[in-house]
């Protein structure tokens, strides 16, 4: 009898605890991101400082590993559980935005106080535009260049940094010295998305992008990549290094040159015993076209969404926070009126300078809907090339002959 | 009714029961994903259909697809490569293993324990510090073989074309040793010592009485052994993740692995499906085979 009467007295209770929430028309957003895992990151904490700040709207953030993400997001919408906001990697946009799974919000931003369109950089709003029309936005973006140690430059006799690949691979030469491990350059062959990220600005430079692979100009910096692996000036085990673990021998001076991206420049300031210093990625010919991979997420608000009004409104104070991005996060905002503040530390600010010239040149992939397809026929072939399974022109066309059918 | 509840409890009924519960649940589990697999793989199959079971039938276009793709050719020969290395070295260093561990020696029990490490070990793990042994520059492996005079120059085990399927090999025969080792060290022990015995007395050596001993009387637990062993590395994921994620160029890419990427990578799951059926018709060639060799078992 004891338990009924207590069974009771709890119903009574959170049927009172119900009825003291307020009975409002509250709205629930559900937002997925990659952030927050291990610190705080951007879209976990605007979320919840937004979420503070509305009583009428909960958000409800959700954290989701960074390779289970499109899986995740994919599942959810088939089964019409979507996400009202998500943050994905730019390349992986273009699958949901050109299958009509993205809100098209080129009215809302037009309409906006607080998005300016303009400011965006060219590169990261292309990879959230499909067919003309805006389906989400930037949510910071970063790039590649190439680092270099000073201290081993001076030693070699030489003081600039290269500017074209063929100087890369005749320095690569003057800077290896193997009695003291040291290569002369080290870059990310992998057979994956960091292998197409680095390898992809070439083909631009040489006047293609991903649904023309198959220039003389790509072939022929493969060769140069190749006979840097081949003499032993660039380790072979580029192929399967990742760019932080390729740049971590740069960092330990077994490197003297290593093509990466901003997220390394907090690492080296620590790790790196000597002087070093970063150049745009060099070209093809002197004075040839520049390109650089484009890095970094983007948001957009799912189509699905019962809520589009509230959540444009949570996007607008994504954007209207992003100059925090850098102090805060150590992300560099997609926009070119955020002016990066000075952080005292002189190669850091140095380097950021560098990057941000280079963010002007910084190209999407894609946006394509089967961009992953796309990616792997152009890792394949470059690792093809680079292994000397195949010449690099017939590994690019057979790469090309891969993408045709994408295209087409 | 009373009769339908006492067949239940000690008649037929209750074993049919038993079996239906079992069978349930293999279905519901294995039985229903397997054909769902198989509808996929005849599907059209995208974003916006992932969630339903009729899709636009296609026929055999996915397999032709499959077939096509360039790395085909290169992938099948790999999974094979990769398939009988593992297994055989697997095999042949186990029951090595297995018949050193099976003399009476102090401390011979609590060493083969030791052994299990390795196949407690996640995949991942095991992945990680091989990839470290293995790497190119600085890997223990490589200081080891140019100490002892074997190897010249270093040897780039996941980055070469020539020795990235085998550096994974290398992994996976570590990885499985101790299953071996331990399934074989069971047979072991259950042949009847009085048999070495009246073979000793007969004049019998130490060859002859393997091969015409320890051999017929093992042949069921190497069936199950080599079936097993075919399962188990046909499934293997971890490592390849870990070590060379299927390159340089798919160099070292295998079915299980090609099939996860084309799905969860590349998001073209009937392609994946495709890849996945392919390799089931593979293992179920092997179960029949484990079937065969453990069926008089049951018998006994």
């Amino acid at each position: 009898m004891q338990f009924v009467k207590l069974g009771l007295l709890a119903g009574l209770a959170v049927g009172a605890l119900v009825a003291a929430t307020p009975a409002s028309a509250q709205v629930t957003l559900k937002v997925w991101s990659i952030d927050g895992n291990d610190r705080p990151g951007i879209a976990d904490t605007f979320s919840k400082e937004f979420d503070d700040a509305n009583d009428d709207i909960v958000v409800e953030y959700r954290y989701i590993p960074f390779d289970e993400l499109v899986n995740e997001t994919l599942r959810a919408f088939a089964t019409g559980n979507a996400p009202d906001i998500v943050s994905f990697d730019n390349p992986d946009f273009a699958l949901f935005s050109s299958r009509g799974a993205m809100l098209d919000i080129t009215d809302r931003v037009a309409n906006s106080d607080i998005i300016g369109k303009a400011e965006y950089f060219q590169g990261p709003l292309n990879s959230v535009t499909w067919d003309g029309k805006l389906f989400g936005l930037p949510k910071y973006t970063d790039t590649i260049g190439i680092f270099y140690n000073k201290d081993m430059f001076a030693a070699a006799g030489l003081t600039e940094p290269p500017t074209t690949w063929a100087q890369v691979v005749d320095y690569a030469e003057k800077l290896t010295d193997p009695t003291h491990n040291v290569y002369g350059a080290t870059f990310s062959a992998r057979a994956g998305e960091e292998g197409t990220f680095q390898f992809l600005p070439i083909i631009q430079m040489s006047g293609g992008d991903a649904n023309k692979v198959n220039t003389e100009g790509a072939a022929q910096v493969l060769d140069l990549w190749k006979e840097m692996i081949d003499n032993g000036w660039a380790s072979r085990d580029v192929l399967s290094l990742g760019q932080w673990d390729s740049t971590g021998t740069f960092n330990a001076g077994n490197a003297a040159m290593a093509i990466s991206g901003p997220w390394e420049i907090d690492r080296m300031v620590e790790d790196a015993k000597f002087d070093w210093g970063v150049a745009l990625l060099p070209t093809i010919t002197e004075g040839g076209e520049r390109s650089s991979a484009l890095g970094g997420f983007n948001w957009g608000i799912m189509s699905t969404t019962q809520h589009p009004d509230e959540a444009f409104r949570l996007l607008e104070y994504y954007v209207s926070q992003e100059d925090r991005l850098f102090p805060e996060f150590g992300n560099l905002p997609a926009r070119g009126d955020i002016a990066l503040p000075v952080t005292g530390v002189e190669k850091k600010d140095a380097a950021l300078k560098v990057f941000q010239e280079q963010l002007q040149y910084a190209n999407p992939r894609g946006p394509h809907p089967d961009w992953q397809k796309i990616s792997k026929a152009i890792y394949d072939a470059m690792q093809q090339a680079l292994t000397g399974q195949m010449s690099s022109m017939d590994a690019l066309n057979q790469a090309q002959a891969t993408i045709d059918t994408i295209f087409n | 009714m009373s009769r339908f509840f006492n067949a239940l409890r000690d008649g037929v009924g209750f074993d049919i029961l038993l079996v239906g519960a079992a069978l349930l649940f293999l279905l519901a589990l294995a039985g229903a994903p397997l054909l769902y697999n198989v509808l996929m793989s005849f599907q059209q199959v995208d974003m916006f259909t992932l969630g339903v079971l009729f899709r636009p039938f296609v026929g055999f276009d996915n397999y032709v697809a499959v077939v096509r793709q360039p790395e085909f050719w290169l992938v099948t020969r790999n999974t094979l490569i990769f398939v009988f290395g593992s297994m055989s070295g697997q095999f042949v260093l186990g029951f090595a293993l297995a018949l050193f561990f099976a003399q009476k020696f102090p401390g011979a029990a609590t060493i083969r324990g030791l052994f299990l490490v390795s196949w407690v070990m996640p995949g991942l793990v095991v992945g990680a510090i091989w990839s470290w042994i293995l790497a190119g520059d600085f890997g223990v492996l490589n200081v080891i073989l140019k100490n002892l005079g074997i190897i010249q120059a270093n040897v780039v085990w996941k980055s070469d074309p020539n020795f990235s399927i085998w550096a994974v090999i290398i992994a996976n025969i570590w990885l499985g040793l101790a299953f071996n080792m331990l399934l074989l060290s069971v047979g072991l022990a259950a042949i009847p010592r009085d048999l070495y015995e009246a073979a000793e007395l007969d004049g019998a050596n130490a060859f002859q009485r393997f091969w015409t001993i320890t051999l017929p009387m093992m042949r069921s637990t190497i069936g199950a052994v080599l079936s097993l062993g075919l399962i188990g590395t046909l499934q293997q994921f971890d490592l390849f993740p870990a070590l060379t994620e299927g390159g340089p160029a798919n160099t070292s890419n295998v079915a299980g692995y090609w099939s996860w990427q084309l799905s969860f990578q590349l998001y073209d799951f009937a392609k994946g499906a495709t890849v996945s059926v392919m390799m089931f018709v593979l293992v179920l060639f092997a179960s029949i085979i484990y079937v065969r060799s453990t069926r008089h078992e049951v018998r006994g």
